[in-house]
């Protein structure tokens, strides 16, 4: 009720105003009165009556608060006063509001990468009912093959853990109808070859169970969406197209539904197409389309073969827990299933003493996917933008100490004129925070433009786009209003305290802001406005270092010797066996194109491998090395290499000799099953799965390889390599286990050794490296030019689609690009970083000059005095560059100090520089100092123009 | 502590001078001061305040009327909850000071 009545006297405030005065008149006029009828005169009787009253003004704040005219009404009224003093200088009020928009906008900017990357819920019904299968053992169940995707951060060798399970278990789970509503099931995404739509291209494809879209409760944008009845074995082929893929391969036509198009040269029917905001399940995890688990064995994909067993682990499962049902109760539950099934089945696969186990996550924080790989940069940055602002709010809090000198005398008026500390206090910080809301409405802006730039930056080098959609959401609105009041606060609070706290005699007499020497209150608030430029200095001294060692470390990448020679490298993929091409027409059709590349103009020789160097993929594997103990293996980096690719990328021999036909010729007929290694998926390489390649059988003669420096010298360092044996073993699959059924009986034998390379990494230690010849499955071909490579890709398309017309080219990218593609993310914060940096030192040097300058302006009179009385200029310059000097050296030993206590978060993004890398900081201590002498400077010259006389009479 | 204390002494004041008769704020003050025998002296500065505030919770209402000498002043007059909170306080009131006389007394 009591609001009304406010409410009431708000609109009869001019009703109240008029009572309130009238009541006080009358108390006055009555006092005055008594006070004649005491026999004082009538002036005398007033003043009397006046004095004995007290402070009226006081007294009507005092009443008026009670009202609450307080709270809405002076929000008005120091809306409107502050707008006027905020108008009367658009100098201080342009400076302080950009300075702000660009630490806000800085703030929202990385704020809302951080939102998009890892807050956003994921894009489904009720997202918190989602829960995610893991497992984990003490170790590994026995199972024949494991594929993840990278949808969940996995667990290590001694204590296994993962999110991938067999066909079997996720049967078993759908049927715990007691805990979830349903179960789903997914996987990949994987390439596939898709034809039937203009060229053939590259295309990535989710495999789903039929309920996938309704256990998540996704529905379709057009047509309709994949069933249960679509992923039986029998079912007519279907897929469903993610809108990005509708809209940027079909152009958005209604008319692709319906169409058939070829997955592997298998015919499928588009059936429809996902509403725009599912994008994916898995954070930064997309694909073009969906299509039916049970369509994989029709497709030749690698891990298509066998997918139904108990022993292949490759879905990840996702439930919908029943509402009311707990998530412990359902772990329970979904373990029980489990362990009867891997303990207790026909053919156990986990032993008891393993103690397998299921657990259940919140699907929005168990799916990871590339999450986890951001978020350490992502809040890099956020520290970084977070020093910015605060940068800014110091300098802001400079510039309004120095303007609330200015203004001592206005509130020095206010004051006695009976208003009450707290309420100037109001108005002081009315005024900042309109200065930051102002900012935050312009740092919108500059987030807008901040993001599409550190995504162009991001995306820049990388191989795919972005994968997370930014856009601003509440969370990021809310953000920026916080971010903005806080700062508001934050900036305002120490210079209102400073100049309500006011001893107000001194303060009235003086004649202006340049007054006579401030002693006492004075002496103080220089000393915060000095502290709030060292904090400036240090803060970014801090940001300077960070950006260095980043910086640094981004030269050292790319001063990295590969072991070969980068430059006119042209590399493009292919991958035959999705068009359904076999070992041997592979092999014919690599000999083939090899050929007819290097006889292309301009090409200097040519070659093919498994993995192209440098591009991020690598194969490893164990084995046992000749000479070590018996059983003992090591793991080494496998690379399948065609003829000549030694010469092409330009990497030396150092023993023995090179891959020989006959070589090719016995690797060939040693086994089909070779095909597996190159085969493999692209994501299981992601994901550094080991290959199962068979071992050719050890009646064969040992198949030639060579080996790298590294590996020479680890194993063999005083021992002639070549000639020593190398086993792979027998069984193969699970990575730890390597039996080795005769030691003796070697399949591999080591005929040459070669230098040295840089093979999955830049950063990357180099590993021993064991090279074996090539006999099919997919492969990047690698050309040497005479000239730029990009010009040469027209020409390699023509060859290849002369060749055979069904064959994509995927990468198609020059070795430089796909090196600085490794390294763009060490590119992009090294660039953002930078930017940072010197935002920063910028911000702090424009503190350090508003403060001298006006440091200057108010010991005019001072330094006057002192050339009146034979100061030399010289002397004047170094009063001034002095103290800016002796501040910049305080805030950069401060933010020496709190580097070396916060690079050490920084470590593992750097790479041949250590945190506290003295380089840096000298390079960043020199920088600071010159630019902040040079910001000195300027003021300083100006001091010593002053005319003597002038500055005396000045008052 | 003692500031509340105070202000509640003010309080008691201002409505036991009202339980009498409505009365302006200048007569408020005169009557304290005359009745106490110039030992209390009400600080006019916070009066005003005090009686507004004290309107704000309901225990007085105020209007505007002639004086005797046909001014216009601002009368407050007290309430039926005033009168309730009046009995209250001066019960509290008595309570305390007779407390602090034993104290004084016997201490």
């Amino acid at each position: 009720m009591r609001w009304i009545h406010r409410l009431r006297s708000l609109f009869r405030r001019h009703q109240f105003e008029r009572d309130l005065a009238d009541e006080l008149t009358f108390h006055v006029e009555m006092r005055t009165r008594e006070n004649v009828a005491a026999g004082m005169s009538p002036e005398e009787a007033r003043y009397a009556a006046l004095r004995q009253f007290g402070n009226l003004g006081a007294v009507r704040e005092e009443t008026r608060e009670i009202w609450g005219w307080s709270s809405v009404e002076t929000l008005f009224v120091d809306l409107r006063f502050g707008l006027r003093m905020l108008a009367k200088n658009p100098g201080f009020t342009a400076v302080a509001v950009l300075t702000l928009a660009l630490g806000i906008g800085a703030n929202t900017a990385i704020f809302s990468l951080i939102d998009a990357v890892m807050l956003r819920s994921i894009p489904v019904r009720e997202p918190s009912q989602l829960v995610l299968f893991g497992w984990k053992a003490h170790k590994d169940p026995s199972y024949e093959e494991y594929s993840s995707f990278g949808d969940c951060s996995g667990g290590e060798r001694a204590n296994p853990s993962g999110c991938s399970f067999p066909i079997p278990v996720f049967e078993q789970m759908r049927s715990a109808a007691n805990a979830f509503s349903a179960v789903t099931a997914f996987a990949g995404p994987a390439q596939f070859d898709l034809s039937g739509n203009g060229h053939a291209v590259i295309a990535r494809g989710g495999l789903v169970s039929g309920n996938y879209f309704s256990t998540l409760g996704v529905s379709a944008s057009v047509g309709r969406l994949l069933a249960p009845a679509d992923d039986t074995p029998a079912a007519p082929p279907a897929i469903v197209l993610s809108y990005a893929y509708w809209q940027s391969a079909f152009g958005g036509e209604r008319s692709a539904i319906g169409r058939t198009i070829f997955l592997n040269r298998v015919p499928f029917t588009v059936v429809g197409v996902a509403e725009p905001s599912f994008t994916n399940l898995t954070p930064g995890k997309g694909q073009d389309f969906w299509l039916p688990i049970a369509m994989t064995p029709r497709l030749d994909i690698a891990w298509g073969h066998r997918i139904q067993g108990l022993d292949n682990w490759w879905l990840v499962l996702v439930g919908r827990l029943k509402p009311g049902v707990e998530m412990g109760q359902a772990q329970a539950a979904a373990n029980l299933i489990f362990r009867n099934q891997v303990l207790h089945g026909s053919k156990p696969i986990s032993k008891p003493e393993d103690d397998p186990q299921i657990t259940l996550t919140p699907a929005q924080e168990g799916l990871t996917g590339q999450r986890g790989e951001l978020s350490k940069t992502l809040y890099l940055m956020m520290a970084a933008v977070g020093f910015i602002l605060l940068i800014a709010c110091a300098n802001v809090a400079g510039l309004l100490l120095a303007r609330a000198t200015a203004r001592q005398r206005e509130i020095a008026v206010r004051l006695a004129l009976g208003a009450g500390r707290r309420r100037i206090l109001r108005q002081l910080l009315t005024e900042s925070v309109m200065l930051s809301a102002a900012a935050g409405g312009l740092g919108v802006l500059f987030a807008y433009w901040g993001v599409h730039a550190i995504i162009a930056l991001a995306s820049g080098h990388a191989d795919r786009p972005f994968p997370f959609v930014v856009s601003p959401d509440w969370r990021v609105l809310l953000f920026t209003i916080a971010a903005s009041l806080a700062t508001g606060i934050v900036f305002g609070l120490a210079p209102a305290l400073r100049s309500t706290r006011l001893d107000l005699t001194p303060a009235l007499k003086e004649t202006g802001s340049t007054g006579a020497v401030h002693r006492t209150p004075a002496g103080r608030r220089f000393h915060l406005g000095d502290a709030l430029v060292v904090a400036q200095v240090a803060l970014s001294a801090v940001v300077l270092i960070g950006a260095g060692l980043l910086v640094r470390t981004l030269s050292n990448l790319r001063s990295v010797n590969p072991g070969f020679d980068t430059r006119n490298i042209l590399i493009f993929g292919l991958d035959p066996t999705l068009a359904g091409l076999r070992q041997a027409e592979i092999q014919n059709l690599y000999r083939e194109l090899q050929q007819r590349l290097a006889a292309l103009p301009g090409v200097a020789a040519s070659s093919y491998s498994a993995d192209a160097l440098l591009t991020g993929g690598l194969w490893t594997r164990d084995l046992h090395v000749e000479g070590q103990p018996e059983k003992a293996t090591v793991e080494v980096d496998i690379l399948s290499t065609g003829p000549g690719f030694f010469q092409t990328m330009r990497i030396p021999l150092l023993e023995g000799r090179m891959f020989t036909a006959a070589d090719f010729a016995q690797a060939a007929k040693a086994g089909s099953s070779h095909e597996t290694l190159s085969e493999a998926n692209e994501n299981q390489k992601a994901a550094g799965q080991n290959p199962s390649p068979k071992a050719p059988a050890p009646v064969n003669p040992p198949l030639p390889v060579l080996v790298n420096a590294t590996f020479a010298r680890r194993y063999f360092a005083n021992q002639n390599p070549l000639g020593k044996g190398l086993s792979t073993g027998g069984s193969e699959g699970s990575s730890g286990d390597l039996t080795v059924d005769k030691p003796n009986a070697h399949s591999w034998e080591i005929v040459g050794v070669v230098g040295d390379t840089k093979n999955s990494s830049l950063r990357r230690e180099i590993q021993p490296a064991v090279y074996v010849p090539l006999t099919g499955g997919g492969a990047y071909f690698e050309l040497r030019t005479a000239s730029d490579p990009t010009a040469l890709i027209p020409a390699v398309r023509a060859v290849v689609n002369r060749l055979n017309d069904n064959l994509p080219l995927f990468e198609v990218r020059t070795q430089t690009d796909a090196i600085e593609s490794l390294i763009s993310q060490e590119h992009t914060i090294a660039s953002l970083a930078s930017f940072l940096g010197l935002l920063g030192l910028l911000l702090a040097c424009v503190g350090l000059y508003g403060l001298l300058a006006y440091d200057m302006a108010r010991r005019r009179r001072e330094v006057g005095i002192r050339m009146a009385l034979g100061a030399e200029r010289g002397d004047v310059l170094k009063l001034v560059v002095g103290k800016g000097f002796k501040l910049t050296l305080t805030g950069l030993a401060a933010g020496i100090g709190g580097a070396l206590a916060l690079t050490r978060t920084l470590s593992s993004l750097l790479y041949g520089v250590r945190p506290a890398d003295a380089l840096t900081l000298l390079m960043v201590s020199l920088l600071l100092i010159t630019v902040a002498l040079l910001a000195s400077y300027i003021p300083a010259r100006r001091a010593t123009k002053l005319d003597p006389m002038v500055a005396l009479r000045y008052e | 502590m003692a500031n509340d204390r105070l202000q509640g002494t003010l309080d008691l004041l201002i409505l036991k001078t009202l339980a009498r008769e409505p009365m302006h704020g200048y007569g408020i003050a005169l009557r304290i001061q005359q009745i106490s025998n110039d030992v209390l002296r009400v600080e006019e500065g916070s009066l005003y305040p005090a009686l507004h505030r004290i309107e704000q919770t309901g225990w007085i209402k105020s209007e505007w009327r002639d004086t005797e000498s046909k001014r216009r002043a601002k009368f407050y007059k007290l309430t039926a909850a005033g009168r309730k909170q009046l009995a209250a306080e001066e019960e509290n009131w008595s309570r305390l000071s007779a407390a602090v006389a034993k104290v004084l007394r016997f201490a």
